[in-house]
């Protein structure tokens, strides 16, 4: 993939002119904090571009950045570096809840990778399997009386979720883009389904 | 975001719920989501020998505004042609319910879905 180029790619920084590394929150030569460059979410958070990804890892790298980028550390700077700073951490913050998200990570992968699948676009799809599948899941979700019912559902459907994911981690893995682009379409229906699940779980126990 | 009066009506008295025998040859089925939302849209038309629209049926998992729109759907095509029902414009049922511009691919689907019936139907009658 081009992303490791993109994580090495250089600019000179805006305020000593040397050499400073895109995604780099500071210049190493003078320390001036360093506008967002033009990157990807996985670079800028430090990260190897893969769907799998340790959450763990990803928390520390986003929080322990955002740190150095505390409002606090610039109070006593000048504007133009307290402007650049704030950039830098609504970059991060946009690269981490891109990142932290199963759905939103693969739909990013599959744009970087130039397939991408558009899961805001006003488009309709006709996959009559999923589909069926899914407006039969919706039915016994909506048909669910009980708490015990509708415990076992809300289950089934995390678990469902859980093992697509598994499923387009795979497919990442094996280079199967156009099986990845579905799984990713079926996980954002299944992220729906076990959403409305855990809503009338919620609902049904309170009752 | 506020809702019409339109949309309230449809979302709160549905017209036309529920599901038709889709192996009934009478009957055609559209079934389509919206990725957007995670949407997904049941519209089916039975169809009397003369080719009109006798009666239609809609279950729709999605927000008010796809379902007003699909409810609205099923009440206009009752007693159209095949050719009418498939000519509704979701803009036309965009601006019958006043839906905001992000509800915009709700009405959409609406069509996609009427649409995919009468294909259906026409698939299983051999006229399409």
């Amino acid at each position: 993939m081009s992303v490791a180029a993109a994580s090495l790619a250089v600019h000179p920084c805006w305020s000593c002119k040397g050499p400073v590394a895109t995604r780099a929150l500071f210049c190493s030569v003078c320390g001036a904090v360093q506008g967002p460059g033009a990157t990807d979410h996985f670079s800028r958070l430090g990260m190897v571009p893969t769907f799998e990804i340790d959450r763990d890892v990803l928390d520390r790298q986003y929080f322990g950045f955002q740190r150095r980028l505390h409002p606090d550390r610039f109070a006593a700077k000048s504007p133009k570096e307290r402007m650049l700073s704030q950039s830098q951490a609504t970059a991060l913050n946009e690269a981490y809840e891109t990142l932290k998200d199963p759905l939103k990570r693969a739909a990013y992968l599959l744009k970087m990778l130039d397939h991408a699948v558009d899961l805001g676009a006003c488009g309709t799809i006709s996959d009559p399997e999923l589909l069926m599948e899914q407006m039969e899941k919706r039915e016994e979700i909506a048909e669910a009386e009980t708490v015990a019912e509708i415990a076992t559902l809300s289950a089934a459907a995390d678990a469902e979720v859980l093992a697509c994911q598994c499923h387009i981690s795979a497919a990442f893995n094996a280079e199967d883009v156009d099986e990845a682009a579905r799984l990713t379409l079926r996980l954002k229906y299944l992220t729906k389904l076990a959403d409305d699940a855990r809503a009338k779980k919620i609902r049904l126990s309170r009752g | 975001m506020a809702y019409s009066d339109k949309v309230i009506d449809h979302y709160e008295n549905p017209r036309n719920v529920g599901s038709m025998n889709k192996d009934d040859a009478h009957v055609g089925t559209g079934l389509v989501g919206a990725p957007a939302c995670g949407d997904v849209m049941k519209l089916q038309i039975k169809v009397s020998p003369e080719g009109i629209i006798e009666d239609a049926k809609f279950k729709t998992f999605g927000c008010g505004s796809a379902i007003a729109s699909s409810s609205l759907v099923t009440e206009w095509v009752k007693g159209k042609t095949l050719d009418e029902a498939a000519a509704i414009k979701n803009t036309e049922i965009a601006e019958e319910l006043a839906l905001p511009p992000v509800k915009i691919h709700c009405s959409v689907l609406a069509e996609d879905a009427i649409k995919a019936a009468v294909a259906d139907y026409k698939k299983k009658t051999g006229a399409g």
